[in-house]
Protein backbone atom coordinates (compact mmCIF):
# COMPACT_ATOMS: atom_id res chain seq x y z
CA UNK A 1 0.00 0.00 0.00
CA UNK A 2 1.54 3.35 -1.02
CA UNK A 3 1.85 5.95 1.70
CA UNK A 4 -0.92 8.51 1.97
CA UNK A 5 1.63 11.24 1.32
CA UNK A 6 2.67 9.82 -2.04
CA UNK A 7 -1.00 9.30 -3.04
CA UNK A 8 -1.70 12.94 -2.20
CA UNK A 9 1.31 14.21 -4.17
CA UNK A 10 0.31 12.17 -7.23
CA UNK A 11 -3.31 13.40 -6.96
CA UNK A 12 -2.11 17.01 -6.65
CA UNK A 13 -0.06 16.74 -9.85
CA UNK A 14 -2.83 15.02 -11.83
CA UNK A 15 -5.50 17.48 -10.61
CA UNK A 16 -3.28 20.41 -11.64
CA UNK A 17 -2.89 18.91 -15.14
CA UNK A 18 -6.67 18.37 -15.22
CA UNK A 19 -7.27 22.05 -14.42
CA UNK A 20 -5.02 22.89 -17.38
CA UNK A 21 -6.85 20.57 -19.80
CA UNK A 22 -10.40 21.52 -18.74
CA UNK A 23 -9.33 25.18 -18.49
CA UNK A 24 -8.06 25.11 -22.07
CA UNK A 25 -11.36 23.68 -23.38
CA UNK A 26 -13.37 26.19 -21.30
CA UNK A 27 -11.30 29.19 -22.48
CA UNK A 28 -11.38 28.17 -26.15
CA UNK A 29 -15.12 27.50 -26.11
CA UNK A 30 -15.96 30.66 -24.20
CA UNK A 31 -14.40 32.49 -27.14
CA UNK A 32 -16.78 30.73 -29.53
CA UNK A 33 -14.15 28.32 -30.86
CA UNK A 34 -13.44 24.64 -30.41
CA UNK A 35 -10.36 22.90 -29.04
CA UNK A 36 -7.81 21.95 -31.68
CA UNK A 37 -7.22 18.24 -32.15
CA UNK A 38 -3.46 17.75 -32.17
CA UNK A 39 -3.48 15.22 -35.03
CA UNK A 40 -6.00 17.18 -37.11
CA UNK A 41 -9.47 15.93 -37.98
CA UNK A 42 -12.76 17.47 -36.93
CA UNK A 43 -13.38 15.33 -33.86
CA UNK A 44 -12.87 18.08 -31.29
CA UNK A 45 -15.06 20.52 -33.20
CA UNK A 46 -17.80 17.93 -33.68
CA UNK A 47 -17.84 17.04 -29.99
CA UNK A 48 -17.70 20.69 -28.93
CA UNK A 49 -20.62 21.57 -31.20
CA UNK A 50 -22.81 18.68 -30.08
CA UNK A 51 -25.54 19.45 -27.58
CA UNK A 52 -23.90 17.02 -25.15
CA UNK A 53 -21.18 19.59 -24.53
CA UNK A 54 -23.60 21.64 -22.42
CA UNK A 55 -25.63 20.77 -19.32
CA UNK A 56 -28.32 23.26 -18.24
CA UNK A 57 -26.82 25.69 -20.75
CA UNK A 58 -23.39 25.54 -19.09
CA UNK A 59 -20.39 24.12 -20.91
CA UNK A 60 -19.28 20.91 -19.19
CA UNK A 61 -15.67 22.11 -19.33
CA UNK A 62 -16.57 24.59 -16.54
CA UNK A 63 -17.85 21.69 -14.42
CA UNK A 64 -14.58 19.95 -15.22
CA UNK A 65 -12.48 22.89 -13.99
CA UNK A 66 -14.61 23.07 -10.82
CA UNK A 67 -14.25 19.32 -10.22
CA UNK A 68 -10.47 19.38 -10.67
CA UNK A 69 -10.18 22.37 -8.29
CA UNK A 70 -12.13 20.42 -5.64
CA UNK A 71 -9.88 17.40 -6.21
CA UNK A 72 -6.79 19.57 -5.92
CA UNK A 73 -8.10 20.94 -2.62
CA UNK A 74 -8.89 17.41 -1.37
CA UNK A 75 -5.38 16.24 -2.22
CA UNK A 76 -3.82 19.16 -0.35
CA UNK A 77 -5.89 18.66 2.81
CA UNK A 78 -5.58 16.01 5.51
CA UNK A 79 -8.23 14.05 7.34
CA UNK A 80 -11.32 12.00 6.63
CA UNK A 81 -13.32 14.85 5.15
CA UNK A 82 -10.66 15.33 2.44
CA UNK A 83 -10.37 11.56 1.89
CA UNK A 84 -14.14 11.07 1.52
CA UNK A 85 -14.63 14.32 -0.41
CA UNK A 86 -11.84 13.50 -2.86
CA UNK A 87 -13.26 10.03 -3.35
CA UNK A 88 -16.82 11.31 -3.89
CA UNK A 89 -15.82 14.02 -6.39
CA UNK A 90 -13.48 11.71 -8.33
CA UNK A 91 -16.14 8.99 -8.38
CA UNK A 92 -18.69 11.42 -9.84
CA UNK A 93 -16.12 12.70 -12.33
CA UNK A 94 -15.11 9.19 -13.32
CA UNK A 95 -18.74 8.09 -13.79
CA UNK A 96 -19.51 11.13 -15.91
CA UNK A 97 -16.33 10.57 -17.95
CA UNK A 98 -17.46 7.00 -18.69
CA UNK A 99 -20.82 8.37 -19.91
CA UNK A 100 -19.17 11.08 -22.05
CA UNK A 101 -16.78 8.59 -23.62
CA UNK A 102 -19.78 6.37 -24.42
CA UNK A 103 -21.47 9.38 -26.08
CA UNK A 104 -18.36 10.18 -28.11
CA UNK A 105 -17.96 6.63 -29.39
CA UNK A 106 -21.58 5.59 -29.95
CA UNK A 107 -23.67 8.76 -30.31
CA UNK A 108 -21.51 11.59 -31.60
CA UNK A 109 -19.17 9.14 -33.36
CA UNK A 110 -16.27 11.56 -33.01
CA UNK A 111 -13.37 11.52 -30.59
CA UNK A 112 -11.99 14.64 -28.98
CA UNK A 113 -8.44 14.08 -27.73
CA UNK A 114 -8.85 16.68 -24.99
CA UNK A 115 -11.95 14.93 -23.64
CA UNK A 116 -10.17 11.56 -23.75
CA UNK A 117 -7.19 13.10 -21.91
CA UNK A 118 -9.51 14.49 -19.25
CA UNK A 119 -11.27 11.12 -18.93
CA UNK A 120 -7.90 9.40 -18.45
CA UNK A 121 -6.85 11.95 -15.80
CA UNK A 122 -10.16 11.54 -13.98
CA UNK A 123 -9.73 7.75 -14.05
CA UNK A 124 -6.27 8.05 -12.47
CA UNK A 125 -7.63 10.47 -9.85
CA UNK A 126 -10.46 8.07 -9.05
CA UNK A 127 -7.96 5.22 -8.54
CA UNK A 128 -5.70 7.37 -6.33
CA UNK A 129 -8.61 8.66 -4.23
CA UNK A 130 -10.14 5.19 -3.93
CA UNK A 131 -6.85 3.73 -2.67
CA UNK A 132 -6.50 6.68 -0.28
CA UNK A 133 -10.00 6.17 1.08
CA UNK A 134 -9.85 2.39 1.41
CA UNK A 135 -6.37 2.47 2.91
CA UNK A 136 -6.56 5.43 5.24
CA UNK A 137 -10.12 6.51 6.02
CA UNK A 138 -10.88 6.39 9.75
CA UNK A 139 -7.17 6.46 10.56
CA UNK A 140 -5.40 9.42 12.14
CA UNK A 141 -3.58 12.00 10.02
CA UNK B 1 5.70 6.86 44.54
CA UNK B 2 6.93 6.31 41.00
CA UNK B 3 5.18 5.07 37.87
CA UNK B 4 1.52 4.41 37.34
CA UNK B 5 -0.41 2.09 39.47
CA UNK B 6 -1.61 -1.15 37.91
CA UNK B 7 -5.14 0.21 38.08
CA UNK B 8 -4.26 3.32 36.07
CA UNK B 9 -2.45 1.25 33.46
CA UNK B 10 -5.45 -1.02 33.06
CA UNK B 11 -7.67 2.03 32.69
CA UNK B 12 -5.43 3.53 29.96
CA UNK B 13 -5.33 0.21 28.14
CA UNK B 14 -9.12 -0.03 28.27
CA UNK B 15 -9.46 3.53 26.91
CA UNK B 16 -6.99 2.75 24.13
CA UNK B 17 -8.90 -0.37 23.17
CA UNK B 18 -12.17 1.57 23.20
CA UNK B 19 -10.65 4.29 21.03
CA UNK B 20 -9.33 1.71 18.57
CA UNK B 21 -12.72 0.05 18.49
CA UNK B 22 -14.38 3.43 17.78
CA UNK B 23 -11.84 4.09 15.03
CA UNK B 24 -12.48 0.72 13.43
CA UNK B 25 -16.23 1.25 13.68
CA UNK B 26 -15.93 4.68 12.07
CA UNK B 27 -13.68 3.31 9.32
CA UNK B 28 -16.13 0.50 8.63
CA UNK B 29 -19.00 2.99 8.38
CA UNK B 30 -17.09 5.30 6.00
CA UNK B 31 -16.10 2.38 3.76
CA UNK B 32 -19.75 1.34 3.63
CA UNK B 33 -20.67 4.87 2.55
CA UNK B 34 -17.96 4.69 -0.15
CA UNK B 35 -19.26 1.36 -1.44
CA UNK B 36 -22.81 2.72 -1.54
CA UNK B 37 -21.57 5.76 -3.50
CA UNK B 38 -19.88 3.48 -6.06
CA UNK B 39 -23.09 1.49 -6.43
CA UNK B 40 -25.17 4.67 -6.93
CA UNK B 41 -22.77 6.04 -9.56
CA UNK B 42 -22.71 2.73 -11.48
CA UNK B 43 -26.53 2.69 -11.52
CA UNK B 44 -26.77 6.35 -12.62
CA UNK B 45 -24.26 5.85 -15.47
CA UNK B 46 -26.05 2.67 -16.61
CA UNK B 47 -29.41 4.50 -16.63
CA UNK B 48 -27.94 7.43 -18.59
CA UNK B 49 -26.47 5.07 -21.18
CA UNK B 50 -29.72 3.11 -21.54
CA UNK B 51 -31.75 6.32 -21.96
CA UNK B 52 -29.23 7.65 -24.44
CA UNK B 53 -29.14 4.40 -26.44
CA UNK B 54 -32.93 4.26 -26.72
CA UNK B 55 -33.11 7.88 -27.88
CA UNK B 56 -34.83 8.03 -31.28
CA UNK B 57 -32.16 10.40 -32.61
CA UNK B 58 -29.83 7.55 -33.43
CA UNK B 59 -31.46 6.76 -36.78
CA UNK B 60 -31.76 3.19 -37.94
CA UNK B 61 -35.55 3.20 -37.62
CA UNK B 62 -36.13 4.93 -40.95
CA UNK B 63 -37.44 3.62 -44.26
CA UNK B 64 -34.71 5.25 -46.27
CA UNK B 65 -32.55 3.67 -48.95
CA UNK B 66 -28.83 3.10 -48.50
CA UNK B 67 -28.50 4.26 -44.87
CA UNK B 68 -25.84 1.64 -44.18
CA UNK B 69 -24.07 2.19 -47.50
CA UNK B 70 -23.64 5.92 -46.89
CA UNK B 71 -22.39 5.33 -43.37
CA UNK B 72 -19.91 2.75 -44.58
CA UNK B 73 -18.72 4.93 -47.46
CA UNK B 74 -17.92 7.88 -45.20
CA UNK B 75 -16.61 5.92 -42.22
CA UNK B 76 -13.23 7.10 -41.05
CA UNK B 77 -13.09 10.21 -43.23
CA UNK B 78 -12.87 13.42 -41.15
CA UNK B 79 -15.80 15.82 -41.52
CA UNK B 80 -16.22 19.37 -40.37
CA UNK B 81 -19.27 21.34 -41.43
CA UNK B 82 -19.72 20.47 -45.11
CA UNK B 83 -16.01 19.78 -45.52
CA UNK B 84 -14.97 16.20 -46.17
CA UNK B 85 -11.38 15.12 -45.69
CA UNK B 86 -8.32 16.14 -43.74
CA UNK B 87 -8.62 19.89 -43.02
CA UNK B 88 -4.83 20.15 -43.50
CA UNK B 89 -5.03 18.96 -47.13
CA UNK B 90 -3.56 21.72 -49.27
CA UNK B 91 -6.03 21.42 -52.14
CA UNK B 92 -9.75 22.11 -51.79
CA UNK B 93 -12.26 20.93 -54.35
CA UNK B 94 -15.49 22.93 -54.11
CA UNK B 95 -18.70 21.32 -55.24
CA UNK B 96 -21.58 23.71 -55.82
CA UNK B 97 -24.66 21.52 -55.78
CA UNK B 98 -28.40 21.52 -55.32
CA UNK B 99 -29.77 18.63 -53.26
CA UNK B 100 -32.80 18.37 -55.55
CA UNK B 101 -30.68 18.13 -58.70
CA UNK B 102 -30.68 14.68 -60.36
CA UNK B 103 -27.34 15.31 -62.10
CA UNK B 104 -25.79 16.05 -58.69
CA UNK B 105 -27.20 12.73 -57.50
CA UNK B 106 -25.47 10.81 -60.29
CA UNK B 107 -22.21 12.72 -59.66
CA UNK B 108 -22.49 11.83 -56.00
CA UNK B 109 -22.95 8.17 -56.86
CA UNK B 110 -20.50 7.75 -59.73
CA UNK B 111 -17.88 10.49 -59.99
CA UNK B 112 -17.25 12.02 -56.56
CA UNK B 113 -16.65 8.61 -54.87
CA UNK B 114 -13.66 8.01 -57.17
CA UNK B 115 -12.12 11.33 -56.12
CA UNK B 116 -12.83 10.56 -52.46
CA UNK B 117 -11.12 7.22 -52.82
CA UNK B 118 -8.06 8.42 -54.73
CA UNK B 119 -7.37 11.88 -53.33
CA UNK B 120 -9.49 12.65 -50.26
CA UNK B 121 -8.81 9.49 -48.29
CA UNK B 122 -5.11 9.88 -49.03
CA UNK B 123 -5.11 13.39 -47.56
CA UNK B 124 -4.16 15.06 -50.82
CA UNK B 125 -7.40 17.01 -51.15
CA UNK B 126 -10.56 17.87 -49.25
CA UNK B 127 -14.00 18.49 -50.73
CA UNK B 128 -16.31 21.23 -49.60
CA UNK B 129 -19.96 21.11 -50.56
CA UNK B 130 -21.58 24.48 -51.11
CA UNK B 131 -25.28 24.93 -51.72
CA UNK B 132 -26.24 26.40 -55.07
CA UNK B 133 -30.02 26.75 -55.09
CA UNK B 134 -31.12 26.35 -58.69
CA UNK B 135 -34.01 23.87 -58.91
CA UNK B 136 -36.63 25.51 -56.68
CA UNK B 137 -37.00 27.32 -53.38
CA UNK B 138 -37.39 23.94 -51.62
CA UNK B 139 -33.65 23.53 -52.12
CA UNK B 140 -33.04 26.27 -49.54
CA UNK B 141 -34.45 24.37 -46.53
CA UNK B 142 -32.79 21.22 -47.89
CA UNK B 143 -29.40 22.97 -48.02
CA UNK B 144 -29.96 24.51 -44.59
CA UNK B 145 -30.76 21.05 -43.22
CA UNK B 146 -27.43 19.76 -44.57
CA UNK B 147 -25.51 22.66 -42.98
CA UNK B 148 -27.28 22.02 -39.65
CA UNK B 149 -26.29 18.34 -39.89
CA UNK B 150 -22.73 19.51 -40.60
CA UNK B 151 -22.74 21.29 -37.25
CA UNK B 152 -22.97 17.86 -35.67
CA UNK B 153 -20.39 16.19 -37.93
CA UNK B 154 -22.97 14.60 -40.25
CA UNK B 155 -23.00 17.06 -43.15
CA UNK B 156 -21.76 14.66 -45.81
CA UNK B 157 -23.88 11.81 -44.44
CA UNK B 158 -26.86 14.11 -44.88
CA UNK B 159 -25.95 15.16 -48.44
CA UNK B 160 -25.19 11.62 -49.61
CA UNK B 161 -28.31 10.16 -48.02
CA UNK B 162 -30.48 12.94 -49.44
CA UNK B 163 -29.21 12.19 -52.96
CA UNK B 164 -29.86 8.49 -52.52
CA UNK B 165 -33.45 9.18 -51.51
CA UNK B 166 -34.04 12.07 -53.85
CA UNK B 167 -37.54 12.52 -55.33
CA UNK B 168 -38.67 14.11 -58.56
CA UNK B 169 -37.34 17.67 -58.69
CA UNK B 170 -39.65 20.41 -57.35
CA UNK B 171 -42.43 17.88 -56.77
CA UNK B 172 -42.98 18.96 -53.18
CA UNK B 173 -41.33 15.95 -51.56
CA UNK B 174 -38.92 18.16 -49.60
CA UNK B 175 -41.14 18.41 -46.53
CA UNK B 176 -40.11 18.90 -42.90
CA UNK B 177 -40.86 15.20 -42.35
CA UNK B 178 -38.63 14.16 -45.25
CA UNK B 179 -35.77 16.38 -44.05
CA UNK B 180 -36.10 15.00 -40.53
CA UNK B 181 -36.15 11.42 -41.82
CA UNK B 182 -32.87 12.08 -43.66
CA UNK B 183 -31.39 13.60 -40.50
CA UNK B 184 -32.33 10.47 -38.52
CA UNK B 185 -30.86 8.20 -41.20
CA UNK B 186 -27.70 10.30 -41.40
CA UNK B 187 -27.22 9.69 -37.68
CA UNK B 188 -27.52 13.33 -36.57
CA UNK B 189 -27.02 12.88 -32.80
CA UNK B 190 -29.25 15.68 -31.56
CA UNK B 191 -32.37 16.25 -33.66
CA UNK B 192 -33.66 19.11 -31.48
CA UNK B 193 -30.46 21.08 -32.04
CA UNK B 194 -30.55 20.22 -35.74
CA UNK B 195 -34.14 21.57 -35.99
CA UNK B 196 -33.11 24.79 -34.27
CA UNK B 197 -29.97 25.21 -36.38
CA UNK B 198 -31.60 24.55 -39.74
CA UNK B 199 -34.13 27.32 -39.14
CA UNK B 200 -31.60 29.80 -37.84
CA UNK B 201 -31.07 32.99 -39.82
CA UNK B 202 -27.33 32.37 -40.04
CA UNK B 203 -27.73 28.95 -41.69
CA UNK B 204 -30.35 30.13 -44.20
CA UNK B 205 -28.14 33.11 -45.06
CA UNK B 206 -25.23 30.72 -45.65
CA UNK B 207 -27.29 28.92 -48.33
CA UNK B 208 -28.09 32.26 -49.94
CA UNK B 209 -24.51 33.47 -49.81
CA UNK B 210 -23.02 30.32 -51.39
CA UNK B 211 -25.70 30.51 -54.10
CA UNK B 212 -24.68 34.12 -54.79
CA UNK B 213 -21.02 33.06 -54.82
CA UNK B 214 -21.72 30.34 -57.42
CA UNK B 215 -23.44 32.91 -59.59
CA UNK B 216 -20.50 35.32 -59.19
CA UNK B 217 -18.16 32.53 -60.32
CA UNK B 218 -20.24 32.31 -63.49
CA UNK B 219 -21.84 28.91 -62.83
CA UNK B 220 -25.22 28.32 -64.41
CA UNK B 221 -25.85 24.67 -63.60
CA UNK B 222 -25.28 22.06 -60.90
CA UNK B 223 -23.07 20.46 -59.95
CA UNK B 224 -20.28 22.92 -60.70
CA UNK B 225 -16.78 22.54 -59.38
CA UNK B 226 -13.87 24.79 -58.50
CA UNK B 227 -10.43 23.98 -57.18
CA UNK B 228 -8.00 25.90 -55.02
CA UNK B 229 -4.51 24.98 -53.91
CA UNK B 230 -0.88 26.09 -53.87
CA UNK B 231 -0.60 25.47 -57.61
CA UNK B 232 -3.72 27.37 -58.61
CA UNK B 233 -4.24 31.08 -59.01
CA UNK B 234 -6.99 31.46 -56.43
CA UNK B 235 -10.22 29.56 -56.91
CA UNK B 236 -10.20 28.13 -60.43
CA UNK B 237 -13.55 27.14 -61.91
CA UNK B 238 -13.87 23.73 -63.53
CA UNK B 239 -17.51 23.79 -64.61
CA UNK B 240 -19.10 20.33 -64.70
CA UNK B 241 -16.42 17.81 -65.73
CA UNK B 242 -18.04 14.63 -67.03
CA UNK B 243 -15.59 12.20 -65.49
CA UNK B 244 -13.64 11.73 -62.28
CA UNK B 245 -10.27 11.77 -64.08
CA UNK B 246 -10.77 15.43 -65.00
CA UNK B 247 -11.38 16.37 -61.36
CA UNK B 248 -8.38 14.31 -60.25
CA UNK B 249 -6.20 16.01 -62.86
CA UNK B 250 -7.35 19.46 -61.70
CA UNK B 251 -6.48 18.53 -58.10
CA UNK B 252 -3.03 17.34 -59.18
CA UNK B 253 -2.40 20.60 -61.01
CA UNK B 254 -3.53 22.67 -58.02
CA UNK B 255 -1.32 20.83 -55.56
Amino acid sequence: MPSEGSLRIAATVIAAIGIGVAGYIAIVESGGGAPVCVAGGGGCETVAESSYSHVFGVNIAYFGVFGYVLLLAASLLRGDLARMGGFAVSLGGFGYSVYLTYLEVFKIEAICQWCVTSAALMTILFCLNAVRMVGYVGKPG
Amino acid sequence: MSGKSAREERREERLRAESQGDQQERRKRLLQIGSAAIFVVVVVVAVLIVISASDSGSGGDTNLEDVGLVKEKLAGIPQSGLLLGDPRATVTLYEYGDLQCPVCKSFSEQIVPEVIESQVKTGEAKIEFRNFVIISQESTPAGAAAIAAGKQGRGWNYIELFYRNQGKEASGYVTDEFLKEIAKGAGVPDLAKWEKDRESKQVVEEVESTTAEAQRLGFTGTPSFAVEGPGSSGKETLGTPGEAALLEEAIEEAS
